[in-house]
């Protein structure tokens, strides 16, 4: 992603600009980045790469340099600052006391203590919901990678039209939940849908796909699977693209089978990206509402209820705010712990 | 991307030497069947976004028309329903959201990737944590507290809440961009008596294009795609932004699979355009594709 035309742009006019040499040490950085040894190849391909941009050049983080003034940071930083506090950190607040409070959406009500979250953890409801929350994380996570990487490496491969499938595949990513939630409605929820009639005449009877609990939280754990492996297709793509070719001849070489390979040599060189694939996506799937909603809106029975959708349900179907609130704040809490304990395995490398 | 450039060049070596080991009639043959199973798998991925399309060129309900392909459901639902409206309404919100968030973002993003200290850490933390949170729990308290400033049913409030939840990632994808302009052409120019604005605006800046539009990508998606916020906030029709539309409209007219796939179309368009014409900028995993950078 190094906009290397670009830069030995400016630095042609920095070096006229002020007369010196000063341009030629960032186009020795430029050429190094451009061709790299295999050794470095090999540490960047473990950290992987991706359309992010290809990270710092080597060694550049830990040279003491004057840099700009904290002051000019500050002022630079200031307008996310502010938003940071009003849009996120007050609701956050807001929340927490909220949920110790039997209030409504419109008084803020009398202060009862833990009795929300005493409620809450009581209600077979809330662990229904914990346990499909849970279902839908993993088969979310790992579903979505191993179609994404088992494209990835098919893509990889030498295919006719390779790119064209690289960018048709992006698109159940790329089109709105909205749109694709009702087109699913349209192939599975009704009687006359194709999937139903498909079923029928493969011999498999009368199947309901979104009124039967079971088959309803396949559907929707396929579906989540269906809009998220693109991600992990980028991802994965993007870390074997950085995978030194060397490596695989060496292999070739000594001859390692393919399994072999691909277990051996392939996974733990894209381990970190696979790493950071599985936290960001486990994220997504915790807090997604609209997937589930969209398709089943909960049901059948709660089925299909995660503990996003319950808390929307419960403050603004159900007007209880304060045990809403407790189940948001709880997953907040959770998420925040794993969250930050991620955050420092991911980047300890780096500053902290 | 370069080291990219690098693996494939390396292939393209190692095929052009394949020849003369005499193996190059079994992989041609083994490429072609990988196409045809990506063909086939291309095909199945993409039935769902095919029916869309499909099925709102089919011609409408009780229509006499008899041609395959017609645009008649397109025609009533632009007649008949406020789709303009909210066509409108999601164009404004999620140019608003995308314009805010980059101009917040770049300078905040120049801390992230420049400042080295405790408290630049610590930004960097917080950031981190706040993408990581359910968006259910800040709308509950924006809720009331927007309804007391009357933001509740406005396209205001639903755009200050898109750029307060883009602007994390935001933040984190542009400080991965100028990680990779280096830093010693800001140093030249402040040399020169260049102030850290300044260079900023013509160095730093003028360099991150690229950067600047997957930001702006990310946050158009996010803002055009949202559904919980728009939800909870949007409540008179004429208010809605084309999410809620499309949902509601579906909800009345389920049987009427043609006009409301004809509303999907007009929602599924502008995201695949741009997808289209700049897939190139899309990073598709926001966050991930900064922090895999790292």
């Amino acid at each position: 992603m190094l906009p290397e035309h670009d830069q030995d742009e400016s630095n042609a006019s920095a070096t006229h600009h002020d007369g010196r040499d000063r341009g030629a040490p960032a186009v020795k950085d430029v050429r190094q980045v451009s061709t790299p040894t295999a050794g470095q190849s090999l540490t960047r391909a473990r950290k992987g790469v991706a359309v992010g941009g290809s990270g710092p050049p080597p060694g550049k983080r830990k040279a003491r340099r004057p840099g700009p003034s904290p002051l000019i940071l500050l002022a630079f930083a200031a307008p996310s600052l502010i938003l940071l506090l009003l849009i996120n950190l007050y609701p956050l607040i807001y929340a927490g006391w909220q949920s110790l409070r039997d209030g409504s959406l419109i008084s803020a009500g009398d202060f009862v203590g833990l009795e929300n979250y005493k409620d809450v953890l009581t209600d077979p409801v809330f662990w229904q919901a914990t346990r499909f929350t849970v279902i839908f994380t993993v088969v979310g996570v790992f579903g979505s990678w191993a179609v994404g990487l088992a494209l990835a490496l098919l893509l990889k491969t030498r295919i006719p039209f390779n790119t064209g499938f690289k960018v048709l595949l992006l698109l159940p990513w790329v089109v709105p939940v909205v749109v694709s939630a009702t087109s699913w409605n349209w192939l599975v929820a009704t009687p006359q849908s194709p999937m139903p009639i498909l079923a029928e005449a493969l011999g498999l009877g009368n199947v309901l796909f979104l009124a039967n609990p079971l088959l309803a939280q396949i559907t929707v754990c396929v579906f989540k699977v269906w809009i998220s492996f693109p991600f992990m297709m980028t991802m994965m793509a993007a870390a074997l693209a950085s995978v030194d070719s060397n490596v695989y001849e060496a292999a070739k070489v000594d001859g390692a089978s393919k399994w072999k390979t691909l277990k051996d040599i392939t996974l733990p060189m894209i381990s970190r990206s696979t790493y950071i694939s599985w936290i960001l996506m486990t994220i997504f799937c915790v807090n997604d509402f609209s997937t589930i909603f969209l398709l089943t809106g909960g049901g059948p029975v709660n089925a299909t209820q995660s503990l996003v959708v319950l808390a929307y349900v419960t403050v603004f179907q159900n007007f209880q705010t304060g045990p809403g609130v407790a189940i948001a704040f709880l997953m907040t809490f959770v998420l925040v712990v794993i969250s930050v304990v991620l955050y420092r395995r991911i980047r300890k490398v780096q500053i902290l | 991307m370069s080291t990219a450039a690098v693996s494939e060049s390396a292939d393209a070596t190692a095929s052009r030497a394949a020849p003369t080991t005499g193996k190059k009639e079994p992989e041609t043959r083994g490429s072609w069947l990988r196409f045809l199973a990506m063909l086939v798998i291309t095909a199945v991925v993409l039935v769902p976004i095919v029916a869309v399309v499909l099925l709102s060129l089919r011609p409408a309900l009780g229509s006499t028309s008899t041609a395959p392909f017609t645009l008649e459901n397109f025609l009533n639902v632009f007649s008949q329903t406020e789709v303009l409206t909210w066509l409108k309404n999601s164009m404004l919100v999620t140019v608003v959201t995308v314009v805010v968030s980059v101009a917040v973002a770049a300078p905040a993003g120049y801390v992230l990737s420049r400042g080295r200290s405790q408290l630049v850490s610590g930004f960097s933390l917080v950031l981190f944590v706040v993408q990581s949170l359910p968006i259910v729990t800040a709308v509950i308290p924006l809720f009331i507290l927007f309804a007391q400033f009357g933001l509740v049913d406005t396209l205001t409030g639903i755009m200050i809440i898109y750029v307060g939840s883009t602007m994390s990632v935001a933040i984190w994808m542009m400080a991965a961009y100028y990680d990779s302009i280096p830093i010693s052409l800001e140093e030249a120019a402040w040399m020169d008596g260049c102030t850290v604005f300044g260079s900023f605006l013509r160095i730093v800046l003028r360099n991150s294009l690229p950067g600047i539009l997957s930001t702006a990508i990310f946050s158009f998606l996010l803002a055009w795609n949202d559904y919980l916020v728009a939800l909870v906030f949007l409540r008179s029709s004429e208010k809605f932004v084309l999410p809620v539309g499309v949902q509601s409209f579906f909800q009345q007219n389920s049987t009427n699979w043609g006009l409301v796939m004809a509303v999907a179309v007009v929602m599924m368009l502008p995201p695949v355009i741009l997808f289209a014409t700049l897939n190139r900028y899309f990073s598709v995993g926001g966050i991930g594709g900064s922090l895999a950078g790292q």
